[in-house]
């Protein structure tokens, strides 16, 4: 288990290391480096997700380790409280940044094995602090630079532990 | 920057609970996108920019006017129930009407825009009546007639309408797969994003060796949502 404090509160993640188990181990390797301490949930979209892991606060992007194989089609759903790593439009470009699904997103589910179907693969759930997570897609976001949906008052994860 | 597009909506007087949705999605999360496009069936039904007049089409038309005075872009498409939406309506919402298929360029992505209804192909019943009701020589002459009695028409129409959709097949309110890829080709393989149909989904359709994305909109029956795209892709987001 893996446990996250933000500046809104503690949110504790379940890996599923059976079923993502590059991407569980990618993740928890990043937890144990402390690369994840002050870094903010920089886009967050009400309805649909809040994504981090990835900057600083004043959006400043962390160098990251190498990208992992997206093991998407393990059967694991995009829920609600799920857990998933984002990635740019390369199926294969996942590294430090994930996000929390605040919605049942199916359409982001693998479903064939090319750029168009392969999905995003998810690794863990939320197993407490849904509320914390129900607090962070609720704050008012705005433009920040190039980015869109920035919180205006940084969502910051203060350090992130494995338990 | 985002641009949001939804559609079927319905709105009526009948259904405050959405209406009070649509309005505080115009003062909430809208305010973040650029454009709004609107593809179709805002309203369950249109008689006639001179209904403006009404109270309910006027609360509505008010809260748009105040949203593209904001600053975002609103743009309408005709749906199948609100087809006699003109001038007069997108002047008092500040925003424009479109054509339907209507092109753009979404973020560097080819896009087509539909309402949805010409892709039905198999309801042949429909697409008679479609072509009756948006010749212009009809709608000249439908509108020539009193509020009253338009109104009274299109809810007749309406009744029939209901209770042929019980007897329908449910493939034949689908799009048909075949007018999916033509209209795909017809437009050199863009996005396509439509609603009409109610079943909201993410497709993907290969076509010629292309590979195109259809969205599906969602209607707002039980609750509210919207599709956002911006350079990352396309996701749709629910209101509660």
């Amino acid at each position: 288990m893996v446990r996250l404090h933000t500046n809104f509160g503690i949110i504790e993640l379940e890996l599923d290391p059976e079923r993502a188990p590059e991407t569980a181990k990618n993740f928890l390797t990043y937890v144990e480096s402390g690369f994840y301490s002050n870094t903010v949930f920089h886009r967050v979209i009400d309805g649909f997700m809040i994504q981090g892991g990835g900057f600083e606060p004043g959006m400043r992007q962390k160098p990251t380790r190498t990208p992992i194989k997206n093991e998407a089609g393990n059967g694991l759903k995009n829920g609600r409280y799920t857990i998933a790593m984002a990635r740019t439009s390369d199926p294969h470009s996942a590294s430090s940044q994930f996000f929390i699904n605040v919605s049942d997103n199916g359409f982001l589910d693998h479903t064939k094995p090319n750029a168009d179907g392969w999905g995003y693969c998810v690794f863990g759930k939320v197993i407490q602090g849904r509320e914390v997570v129900d607090k962070i897609k609720g704050v008012k976001t705005g433009k920040r630079g190039s980015h869109s949906d920035v919180p205006v008052e940084d969502v910051v994860i203060e350090r992130a532990e494995v338990i | 920057m985002a641009v949001y597009f939804i559609s079927d909506l319905h709105l009526s007087d009948s259904r405050p609970d959405i209406n009070q949705v649509f309005f505080e999605f115009l003062r909430g999360p809208a305010l973040q996108a650029e454009s709004l496009y609107i593809l179709g069936d805002l309203f369950e039904y249109w008689a006639g920019d001179d209904d403006l007049g009404d109270p309910f089409n006027h609360s509505i038309a008010t809260a748009l006017a105040e949203y593209s005075r904001s600053g975002s872009v609103l743009r309408f498409m005709h749906g199948n129930r609100d087809f006699l939406l003109d001038g007069e309506f997108a002047r008092a919402c500040g925003g424009r009407l479109l054509d339907d298929p209507y092109a753009l360029d979404l973020f560097g992505k080819p896009t087509l825009l539909m309402h949805g209804d010409t892709l039905c192909t198999d309801d042949l019943d429909y697409q008679k009546f479609r072509v009756q009701v948006r010749n212009p020589i009809w709608q000249k002459g439908f509108l020539a007639l009193p509020l009253d009695q338009r109104k009274r028409q299109i809810e007749a129409v309406r009744q029939t309408s209901e209770s042929e959709k019980t007897r329908k097949a449910p493939e034949i309110m689908d799009v048909n797969p075949a007018a999916v890829e033509a209209t795909l080709r017809e437009h050199a393989y863009p996005r396509l994003i439509h609603g009409h149909t109610h079943r909201p989904a993410r497709h993907v359709h290969r076509v010629d060796g292309r590979t195109c994305e259809r969205w599906v909109l969602a209607d707002w029956y039980r609750t509210g949502s919207y599709l956002r795209c911006d350079e990352h892709g396309c996701a749709p987001v629910q209101l509660h």
